[in-house]
């Protein structure tokens, strides 16, 4: 992981805390970014609802399988013990994490993945949620790398926060309700447009991402676009190379996902 | 039964709400929800406006004539923290109503609240995604910020809110699920298909989601996989009612 890409990244983040600042675009890119830095298979960044449930906000990789092994991860998992104590939670063998997490270890491994970190989302005396890093071969990540990861981290922190100097958990609860709100936003749109096209939920978002680069929108938008009718399915087609399988009523003999 | 200070916001709003309708022999309605919310957060009031249809916002509910005026003003002068909610996507919370920048940010709502005796307004969203049902508004007479535990309580008064409001749209089918696995993606996930094979709005797909549940006794989070899965389907002919 050579330093100038680090400093690339952190610059790049940084220039998207702008008026224009969109909290899911920032989210993907973020763990965009660490798949690449850190040279790891997947990174999901989760926050924390006000049930205290872990909610994804991002994933670097949309297939359902992965994003399962998030969601586990309100039963037992890295993520849950990293947001319950606040330090992060490491596995280098998830071949021998089994008795600590049994049923997150035995998915994982299944999924592919041989170690995991979970980094917390820190704010102040707050844990708001925690960054996940899957690996596909066994081992620790290097010091230096866990410090850029704490620090890219907290960088996402401070973006999702938006305010320099937070005093109040009303500014607090207003920001991370509405990101959460965001990520339900998108996983509607997910659904119509998997629907209307006959795609999985992970070619749904690849679609609606790709839309939005292509006409310089922001992820977010154009999911309510989708979702009011204003972008039709057509116009997501015209920016991506998908095409529709069989039309909805002939889709009955499909094999479920 | 479990106590109200062992269990999550979710079940504890619940039970408080349970236990006032039981002592004044009433079912659980948004009134009833309404008056425990101000018991219990330590608010001077609370109002619920719905969205019926989207859009046009009515009073629903309020516990005092200065919430329902409130609502009233904010419809009349187009702007405010309710209204505020559907722009920013989450709650809109004002422990400080007579301070320069809010007055600022509300030039016609802002002085008129203060001056109609309000201190302070905390506007919540009822909804899920763009499913946009109502606003669950506490207001205090006196400026002040709401306890970290009160903010976190009233999230959970306005999904209840939220849930007994879908209730009546659906001609009140009781449901299979206490709550409506908000933080389950395959939920939403699994409205925006329906929606695309109904041909209704979000809001018709989510009742409709929810009434197979029920219908079919499956928890919703589980029929939702599902629909997302494409194991199950909804068909306009099998939806005709």
């Amino acid at each position: 992981m050579a330093d100038e890409r680090l400093i690339d990244t952190f610059v790049e983040l940084a220039d998207t805390l702008t008026d224009d600042f969109d909290v899911i675009d920032f989210l993907h890119l973020l763990v965009d970014r660490c798949v690449e830095l850190f040279d790891v298979e997947a990174v999901g960044l989760l926050l924390a609802d006000e049930h205290g449930h872990l909610r994804v906000m991002a994933s670097s990789n949309e297939h359902a399988r992965v994003l399962e092994l998030f969601q586990l991860q309100n039963e037992e998992g890295p993520c849950l013990d990293a947001f319950a104590t606040g330090v992060r939670v490491s596995s280098a063998d998830l071949h021998s994490a089994t008795s600590r997490w049994p049923r997150f270890a035995a998915a994982a491994t299944e999924a592919g993945f041989a170690a995991v970190d979970a980094l917390p989302m820190r704010l102040r005396s707050q844990v708001i949620g925690a960054l996940n890093l899957f690996h596909a071969r066994s081992g620790a990540l290097p010091t230096t790398a866990l410090r850029s990861a704490q620090g890219l981290v907290d960088v996402a922190t401070i973006g999702l926060l938006q305010e320099r100097a937070i005093r109040h958990q009303e500014v607090i609860t207003e920001q991370l309700q509405t990101a959460l709100n965001s990520r339900v936003v998108l996983e509607q749109a997910k659904g119509l447009v998997a629907e209307r096209l006959g795609v999985t939920m992970d070619i749904a978002f690849t679609t609606l991402r790709t839309h939005a680069r292509a006409n310089n929108q922001k992820l977010g938008d154009v999911a309510r676009l989708v979702i009011s009718g204003h972008t039709s399915t057509r116009d997501l087609l015209a920016s991506t190379a998908v095409r529709p399988e069989q039309p909805s009523r002939q889709r009955q003999s499909r094999n479920p996902e | 039964m479990t106590t109200a200070d062992s269990v999550g916001p979710g079940a504890r709003v619940r039970i408080w709400a349970a236990e006032h309708a039981a002592s004044t022999g009433q079912p659980v309605s948004v009134a009833v929800l309404c008056e425990t919310a101000m018991d219990r957060l330590g608010v001077s009031g609370v109002t619920v406006t719905v969205e019926a249809p989207p859009g046009w916002p009515e009073t629903r509910y309020a516990t005092d004539q200065l919430g329902a005026r409130l609502a009233e003003l904010q419809i009349t002068v187009g702007e405010g923290p309710c209204l505020d909610v559907w722009r920013e996507g989450g709650p809109v919370l004002v422990p400080i109503l007579d301070a320069p920048a809010i007055q600022r940010r509300w030039p016609l709502f802002g002085p008129l609240a203060v001056e109609a005796g309000a201190g302070a307004l905390f506007a919540l969203p009822m909804a899920i995604g763009t499913i946009r049902v109502g606003v669950l508004a506490l207001h205090r007479t006196r400026p002040g910020h709401l306890a970290a535990d009160s903010i976190t309580d009233s999230l959970a008064f306005a999904e209840l809110a939220l849930r007994l409001q879908l209730d009546r749209h659906a001609g009140a089918h009781p449901t299979a699920d206490a709550d409506l696995r908000l933080h389950a993606p395959e939920v939403h996930q699994a409205t925006g298909m329906i929606a695309a094979q109904l041909d209704v709005s979000l809001e018709q797909a989510f009742v409709r989601l929810r009434a197979r549940a029920f219908a079919d006794q499956q928890p919703l989070a589980e029929l939702a996989a599902d629909v997302v899965a494409r194991r199950q389907r909804f068909d306009p002919a099998g939806e005709a009612s």
